[in-house]
């Protein structure tokens, strides 16, 4: 069901750059050593991941995403990693243990589930995609949306929110006759 | 739609799912576990707005949003835990703290 | 009539609630006095119960008073009822009227225990179980007394219950008679099966109809529970032992009362045991068997109350005898003499241990005559009255059994024999104590702890006026009745219990004749060896002494086999089965605790890979499953 066209050729060509970005930053994120370079990759990822969004008309989400996931999170996971240094190396210890194994199969099996899941069950569902309006995906398809059929969601998503960033601030605080350190974990977004 | 189907991007968010739960199994480091973490939660992300494109409806994408801010909030509470856990001068590394062993 | 009855009945109860109830807030003498006034006026209401009857018509003198309906099961209804007739008033009188003598005798002799106030609630607790027994208006009540009995003898044998011995014999005569209570509930349930009924009339009349079988088991598990109550052969053992009790105890439970419940059984049963004459034959041989073997042991007995004990035996066994030969007015008159001079031999025993600080062994008595004349003269009278000399009580009532059994073919001729050597070795026996007790010279013993009174006036009081008053009866109480000639008594009885055999004129001479030659006989052969010492008495034999092994008998065949089968299973079921399962059940549950908190490494990683792979799973569950 592959369609071969000017245009198709283009999208394509993006998709297999934006999917190896991705697939192999991601792997990178789980092999480094160094919490740094994984940090970096999750960065990597996290932008190839617009890229994919973007592929897919979502492009209200795809600018949240690098501004919020990328820009701030990935930044409070950096001052994190520079407050703690040294300390944040990670090596990986040991040779393979029954845990790594069963971690390994345990992951297969849930690859492997889901593809198959998928495959075996979607039928004809998967075969062709709905059209779609200009306005899909835009600010003002997701802001009515949330401003209506899921007003709940966004309320409860803010309050969240909320409890996040006290949560953060009391973790972060300082315990009584404890020395203070520099560097405190920004509020949430 | 042009390029690939639904169907490929679902695959990348499969194996985005499978590589992170492969992390958080792994890593003895609790940084790289809520990397691995947030990578686990991009690939359902990116199988909701797969999703959300197929079928031509938004509500997908406002859930993806809603997890991105979930995730956001979660990464703040987990790096407060590892702040606190390196001013306690522990170390860092899951297998080490296992005081609620039986 | 039937008023003064529950009267009767329920006095004692009160008065041992009473006891109780008050407990340490009266003193001692106090719980004395309300058991012995409530015994007398029990016997008091006898007393009206009896006048009262005598004013009615001969048919007109049986009443059956219902309180309320106390058992419903189906068709089969037990009232809580009393029967008053003739049968039961005569035995009331005799139970309540020797009972208060006994009881005030105890003002006397237990002044001084500690535990007195358990005494008298206990001996109260006893006249009113006696009561309930004889005026039981059908045989469930009966058995109601019957079991009460055996706990109020059971309690007062181990009254004094630091004694290893006391506590030991007290659970013999228990069990012994739980034997007995068995039998007689077997009976009880082909009863019910067969008849329906428990109440007296309705199930004799009904029990014509039933097989000679079903009869013979009824009556010989009513036989049953009479020879365990009654100490006869072959459930006697337990009744020596039940000495160790205080000795008003051993007068009224068991020589005036309790031990003749058994005969009263028979008596007030005798439609049942006519109905299966091979039992009652049973039964009158069984007496004529402890009859002589109670004799021939009591002849070698170094106690003096195991002496009278064996007595007791003894003349129980007579009185089984006319209860199975047919002679039933016979047997209860001589229930009424032996109660009267059993109980004085035993209270005058009483006061010869209390004087001499609690000796009880004759060996070391003697010379006692001089020393204490009244007590002698009062024991004289009771073994003169015991051996069956005339003019006494016992002389009327004994004879007159033996010339009924002569009424009755070669087994009765067969009885009779056994009944006169009887005679012979009761004169013996008791004059062989008396002669060793009273007579010769002071014994060392004697010289160093010459006889005190014992208690303070009241209590020598209360001894010396109720062993007198015993006296007077044990000597004049036979002369209700004599031979054919004058019959109050068989009268008196005649539509309760009708005697099956009628003994002539000249039988009864010659029962009468024989048996006072055997007993003086008995008497002039004691009075050579024991009184007069111009012979030595042989050698008692071993058997003898060892009461014919029936003890080592019972020790084999019941208790070390008891003994030895619960070891056997205390060591291998108790130990591995029972204790093991429960161990194991409670080590299963640790082990498995054990396991399970293996599991609580405290890893995270572990927690997230169990949390991974079930999702895996559940995936695959749901999956194949829908």
């Amino acid at each position: 069901m592959i369609l071969a066209s000017a245009g198709n050729v283009l999208v394509w060509a993006v998709w297999v750059v934006a999917a190896f970005a991705c697939l192999g930053s991601g792997v990178a994120v789980v092999s480094f050593s160094n919490p740094f370079y994984s940090a970096l990759a999750l960065i990597g990822n996290l932008g190839s991941l617009a890229v994919l969004y973007l592929l897919l008309s979502a492009e209200f989400v795809a600018a949240a995403q690098v501004l919020v996931y990328a820009g701030a999170v990935m930044v409070m996971f950096l001052f994190v990693i520079a407050y703690l240094g040294g300390r944040a190396d990670a090596p990986w210890a040991g040779g393979p243990t029954l845990q790594v194994a069963a971690a390994v199969a345990t992951a297969v099996a849930l690859l492997v589930e889901i593809v198959v899941v998928i495959a075996s069950k979607a039928e004809d569902r998967l075969s062709s995609s709905a059209k779609i309006t200009g306005s899909f995906g835009s600010p003002g398809e997701v802001g009515r949306l949330f401003l209506t059929d899921h007003l709940i969601a966004f309320e409860i998503t803010s309050v969240v929110l909320l409890v996040a960033a006290v949560g953060g601030v009391i973790l972060g605080s300082h315990a009584r006759g404890e020395a203070s350190v520099q560097g405190e974990a920004d509020a949430g977004a | 739609m042009l390029g690939p189907d639904v169907a490929g991007y679902l695959i990348i968010a499969a194996f985005l799912f499978a590589t992170g739960a492969l992390g958080v199994l792994i890593r003895r480091s609790p940084l790289i576990v809520l990397l691995s973490l947030e990578i686990m939660l991009n690939g359902a992300n990116l199988a909701l707005i797969a999703f959300s494109r197929h079928f031509g409806r938004g509500d997908g994408q406002i859930f993806a949003l809603a997890v991105m801010a979930v995730a956001a909030s979660e990464v703040v509470v987990g790096l407060g835990l590892i702040v606190a856990m390196a001013r306690r001068r522990l170390d860092l590394d899951v297998d080490k703290l296992s005081t609620l062993r039986g | 009539m039937t008023a003064a009855a529950w009267v009767c009945l329920f006095l004692p109860l009160g008065s041992a609630g009473l006891i109780t109830v008050l407990g340490t807030t009266i003193t001692r003498r106090t719980a004395a006095w309300i058991a012995t006034l409530a015994c007398a006026g029990s016997f008091a209401a006898a007393v009206v119960s009896f006048v009262a009857m005598w004013g009615r018509a001969r048919e007109n003198r049986a009443d059956l008073s219902t309180a309320w309906t106390w058992l419903e099961a189906g068709n089969f209804r037990v009232g809580l009822s009393i029967l008053t007739d003739p049968l039961s008033v005569f035995m009331m009188l005799v139970v309540a009227g020797v009972g208060s003598l006994i009881v005030a005798y105890s003002i006397g002799y237990m002044d001084g225990d500690d535990e007195e106030r358990r005494y008298f609630a206990y001996m109260s607790l006893f006249v009113f179980s006696m009561l309930m027994l004889v005026q039981g208006g059908n045989l469930l009540l009966l058995l109601v007394g019957w079991g009460l009995v055996g706990l109020s003898s059971y309690l007062l044998i181990g009254f004094w219950h630091d004694r290893p011995s006391a506590v030991a014999a007290a659970k013999k005569a228990f069990v012994m008679n739980a034997f007995g209570d068995a039998t007689m509930a077997l009976a009880f349930f082909v009863l019910i099966q067969k008849t329906g009924t428990l109440d007296y009339g309705l199930a004799f009349q009904k029990a014509h109809g039933l097989s000679s079988l079903t009869l013979n088991l009824i009556a010989l598990g009513l036989l049953g529970g009479a020879v365990a109550k009654s100490a006869q052969l072959p459930l006697q053992t337990w009744l020596p032992d039940a000495m160790e009790g205080p000795t008003p105890v051993s007068a009224l439970i068991h020589a005036a009362t309790m031990v003749t419940a058994g005969v009263y059984l028979i008596v007030r049963t005798h439609a049942l045991f006519e109905l299966a004459p091979r039992i009652e034959d049973l039964a009158a041989g069984l007496g004529a068997a402890t009859l002589l073997l109670a004799g021939l042991v009591a002849l070698v007995q170094t106690d003096i109350k195991r002496v009278i004990a064996y007595s007791t035996m003894s003349q129980i066994g007579y009185m089984f005898l006319g209860a199975g030969l047919g002679a039933y007015a016979n047997a209860m008159f001589h229930l009424m003499t032996h109660a009267f001079f059993k109980a004085l031999l035993f209270m005058g025993a009483g006061i010869v241990i209390h004087a001499l600080a609690g000796e009880q062994d004759i060996r070391k008595m003697g010379g006692l005559r001089r020393l204490m004349p009244n007590t002698w003269w009062a024991m004289l009278v009771g073994g003169l009255a015991l051996s069956g000399i005339p003019p006494l009580s016992g002389f009327f009532s004994k004879d007159s059994i033996l010339a009924g059994a002569l009424d009755r073919g070669w087994y009765g001729d067969v009885l009779f024999a056994v009944g006169m050597a009887g005679a012979f070795l009761t004169g013996l026996y008791t004059f062989r104590m008396l002669f060793v007790v009273f007579g010769g010279e002071q014994s060392a013993y004697v010289q160093e702890h010459p006889p005190h009174a014992h208690g303070d006036r009241v209590a020598q009081w209360s001894m010396y006026l109720t062993v007198g008053a015993l006296t007077v009866l044990a000597a004049a109480g036979g002369w209700l009745q004599f031979a054919d000639l004058w019959t109050p008594v068989t009268d008196w009885l005649e539509p309760v219990a009708r005697p099956l055999v009628e003994a002539t004129g000249t039988q009864e001479t010659i029962a009468s004749a024989a048996a006072v030659a055997l007993g003086v006989a008995g008497i002039a052969v004691a009075w050579w060896i024991y009184g007069a010492r111009r012979a030595t008495a042989p050698r008692p034999s071993r058997v003898l002494e060892h009461k014919f092994y029936f003890d080592e008998l019972y020790n084999g065949l019941f208790y070390w086999p008891a003994v030895g089968l619960s070891r056997l299973l205390s060591w291998v079921v108790e130990g591995p089965l029972v204790g093991g399962s429960i161990a194991a059940v409670s080590e299963l549950a640790r082990w498995t605790g054990g396991r399970v908190r293996e599991l609580q490494t405290g890893l995270v990683r572990a927690y997230a890979l169990a949390l991974a792979a079930g999702v895996a799973v559940l995936v695959l569950v749901f999956v194949a499953v829908r």
